[in-house]
């Protein structure tokens, strides 16, 4: 029990330090952020392949956007985001206004120094993509690593200027062959033991 | 001259005139050939009269007694860690497949729920065919379910497959069937509950195993979608390493294997329509079926969502959240015993009703922990919280099995079945309860379903023995209902009894004395003559 006692304890302690650290000193809010970019995402298609297709994503500063010494910044960070009909009965996709608790975004798509004039990226969407529907956010990251400002390719209820991706399925031909051999064995070895055993049963007998 | 020493109080003298008929729970090979002076003496482990084994060593692999056990736990041990591979890996997989929250809740219901129908048929299986075949059917026949997790593309295949894996649970059964057999009455709750925990700690190595083969295959060069169906082979190829190893080295009975046996009249079979009735109508089997569903039961809702209750409300990693949920499972591996354990010390000392109160206090204080763990915010105090849950809910499972066997003789493999069935309907209505739907976060969940067990825990107040009591009742004052055999043999018929077809169970009646308490067992011993007068 001793050896026990010691590996709970042990347990105990070492949750205590994996525990994740909200160290900042200031939490950053979605409210907070100034809607100062200006985003589009063009796709060629309907349903588009994860790892085949192809979207184009553009950035710039907005003409209106007054942009004043907090809400500078020098890099942004360009994600996808679950449009809200791919979250509904997915809490572990939840939109949250504290930023860093936030679910929805949880794809970077790329992280580049910003200098004011007109960016443009062609995007093949990561393989890794899972199916659903989604847009695009342009996070602008202050110099204290926050972010700052923020703009989307999507209206303010994230209703229009949606697209959806179609995720790799994750099956393959050798995988499907590989797990019908197996079974067969698997059956064909009970079949094999009951056999021998009557037979072996009956011999008893005779005896 | 008598003493509390096992088997000296009331010895029947079964065997000696070698004229008796002998039945599917006791064999005794002396009563066919008169040849060996003392049978017991093949066996490795002292045994009682009916060769079952009187000592307990885990660390011998001596047949048949201590192979049967190895082979039981670890074949169910086999099982948990299929039926449970894809909760670690839930993560993954809801992306792949596209699943919601109650796709997700509902595949975990219809993982445990296809055990329900198994573990009862498992029941009769072992009571007709024997538990190697009971064991050997489970692990062979659903390994092929396991390997099919390589087709699945959406929840509705997702949910059958895990459902057709779920089966497999079964072996819970032949597991418990198998050791009540070859061990005696006295060391059943420990024996039973080794078994039983080593087996359901299986619960636990998966949501280590699976992330970690998983992450294996990843650093080989696939993606995680192909990644996490590979992964599934591993436990599939386990279960048909196992199966063949419980063929070739195991062993029905102490005696021998059951169709050999029953082939050359050592053993008769009994009829499973008697079986089934006599199960059933003991209202005792479903309260036990109730308990079961609350310990168990919830035992296995949490090997379920653990994982991603971890990975989602603390933000762990997959192999983090996959650690903490472990230690839930693991707990089993001294839990369940010491639950066993301490209902053989409380019928030392009180008798049944001794096992009655310990389960009891196990289960209340388990299910009240689980109220704490969905209360609980920070990651520390939720493990906490959590080890102790863990530690009161197993400790009960292996003291509910430490009263199972004393039910009834004659479908001992049939009450194991019903009540193994009602762990997983008690974990197929929390799941469907509590975590399926977006009604209750998963927090909530976990603490409504702790309150309901503290509820659903208090019938086994009502478990009463006429010739042993229950927890605030004494036994019965009555000279003739006062006896264990009256208990037992009023499962057989009056024509049955004219047979002799009952003397199994007799047998079985006077090696249970153990379980009155202390006082009244030093102070009432029967001899011979009144104890078996049908006999001799």
């Amino acid at each position: 029990m001793a050896v026990q006692t010691f590996l709970f304890a042990s347990l105990i302690i070492f949750s205590s330090s994996i525990e994740s650290n909200h160290g900042a000193t200031e939490v950053s809010l979605f409210t907070n952020l100034e809607n100062s970019l200006e985003v589009t995402a063009t796709r060629v298609g309907v349903v588009l392949e994860a790892g085949k297709d192809m979207v184009r994503i553009t950035w710039m500063l907005k003409s209106s956007a007054k942009v004043d010494d907090d809400a500078a910044f020098k890099t942004v960070e360009v994600k996808l985001c679950y449009a809200p009909i791919s979250q509904v009965d997915r809490p572990w996709r939840k939109t949250h206004n504290e930023l860093s608790r936030d679910r929805s975004c949880p794809h970077k798509i790329v992280s580049k120094p910003y200098d004011n004039i007109p960016q443009s990226l062609n995007w093949t969407i990561d393989r890794e993509t899972p199916t659903g529907t989604y847009f695009v956010r342009v996070y602008g990251i202050g110099v204290n690593g926050q972010e700052v400002a923020y703009g989307q390719s999507s209206d303010a209820e994230k209703t229009t200027n949606l697209f959806s991706v179609e995720g790799i399925s994750g099956g393959h031909t050798s995988l499907d062959i590989a797990s019908i051999c197996f079974s067969v064995f698997s059956f064909g070895s009970l079949l094999v033991f009951l056999v021998k055993e009557k037979r072996k049963a009956k011999l008893q007998q005779r005896k | 001259m008598a003493s509390n020493e096992e088997g000296s109080i009331g010895t029947s003298l079964h065997g000696v005139t070698a004229r008796e008929q002998v039945f599917s729970f006791s064999v005794d090979s002396s009563s066919q050939t008169l040849q060996s002076d003392d049978p017991t003496a093949k066996f490795a482990l002292p045994v009682d009269s009916q060769h079952r084994a009187k000592v307990f060593k885990p660390l011998s692999f001596a047949k048949p007694h201590m192979r049967a056990f190895h082979l039981g736990w670890i074949s169910f041990f086999t099982c948990f860690i299929s039926t449970f591979a894809a909760a670690p890996l839930v993560p993954i997989i809801r992306d792949n497949l596209d699943l919601t929250k109650t796709d997700v809740g509902n595949a975990g219901v219809a993982s445990v729920s296809g055990a329900i129908f198994s573990r009862l048929a498992m029941g009769a299986v072992c009571d007709l065919l024997g538990a190697r075949y009971g064991t050997a059917f489970s692990l062979m026949l659903t390994a092929p379910t396991v390997f099919s997790m390589s087709f699945v593309t959406g929840p509705v295949g997702y949910l059958a497959v895990r459902f057709m894996i779920g089966f497999c649970l079964a072996t819970f059964v032949s597991c418990q069937y198998w050791t009540s057999v070859m061990f005696n009455g006295k060391i059943i709750g420990l024996v039973n509950g080794c078994a039983g925990g080593w087996g359901d700690m299986g619960g636990g190595v998966t949501q280590l195993l699976m992330p970690m083969v998983f992450q294996v295959i990843r650093l080989a060069g696939t993606t995680p979608v192909m990644a996490w169906r590979i992964a599934f082979f591993i436990p599939g190829f386990l279960q048909v390493v196992v199966g063949v190893l419980v063929l070739t080295l195991g062993q029905d009975l102490p005696d021998g294997n059951l169709s050999t046996l029953q082939k050359s009249g050592q053993v008769s079979k009994d009829k499973f329509s008697k079986v089934f009735w006599f199960a059933v109508k003991n209202y005792r089997t479903w309260i036990l079926f109730v308990l079961y569903g609350f310990s168990m039961g919830i035992e296995l809702t949490i090997n379920n969502v653990i994982s991603g209750y971890f990975f989602d409300r603390f933000n762990l990693e997959l192999q983090t959240a996959g650690i903490v949920a472990a230690s839930f499972g693991m707990a089993n591996f001294f839990a369940r015993p010491f639950g066993g354990y301490a209902s053989d010390l409380a019928a030392r000392l009180f008798g049944m009703r001794g096992r009655l109160w310990i389960l009891w206090i196990f289960q209340t204080v388990g299910a009240l922990f689980c109220i704490w763990l969905g209360r609980a915010s920070s990651l520390p105090i939720a493990i906490l919280a959590m080890m102790l849950f863990s530690v009161g809910t197993q400790a009960a499972c292996g003291a509910l099995f430490g009263v199972a066997p004393f039910v009834s003789r004659r479908s001992l493999g049939l009450i194991s079945g019903l009540t193994g069935a009602g762990g997983n309907f008690g974990s197929g209505l929390t799941q469907l309860l509590f975590f399926s739907t977006s009604r209750f976060s998963t927090a909530d969940g976990l603490s409504l379903m702790g309150a309901m067990a503290v509820l659903c825990t208090v019938p086994v107040a009502f478990i009463h023995f006429p010739q042993w009591g229950s927890m605030f009742l004494r036994p019965s004052s009555d000279g003739e209902r006062s006896k264990e055999e009256y208990y037992y043999s009023s499962e057989w018929t009056e024509e049955e009894k004219r047979q002799g077809l009952h003397e199994g169970s007799i047998k079985f009646a006077e090696n249970s004395r153990s379980e009155r308490s202390r006082k009244v067992a030093l102070a009432d011993f029967p001899t011979p003559e009144t104890g078996t007068p049908t006999h001799v």
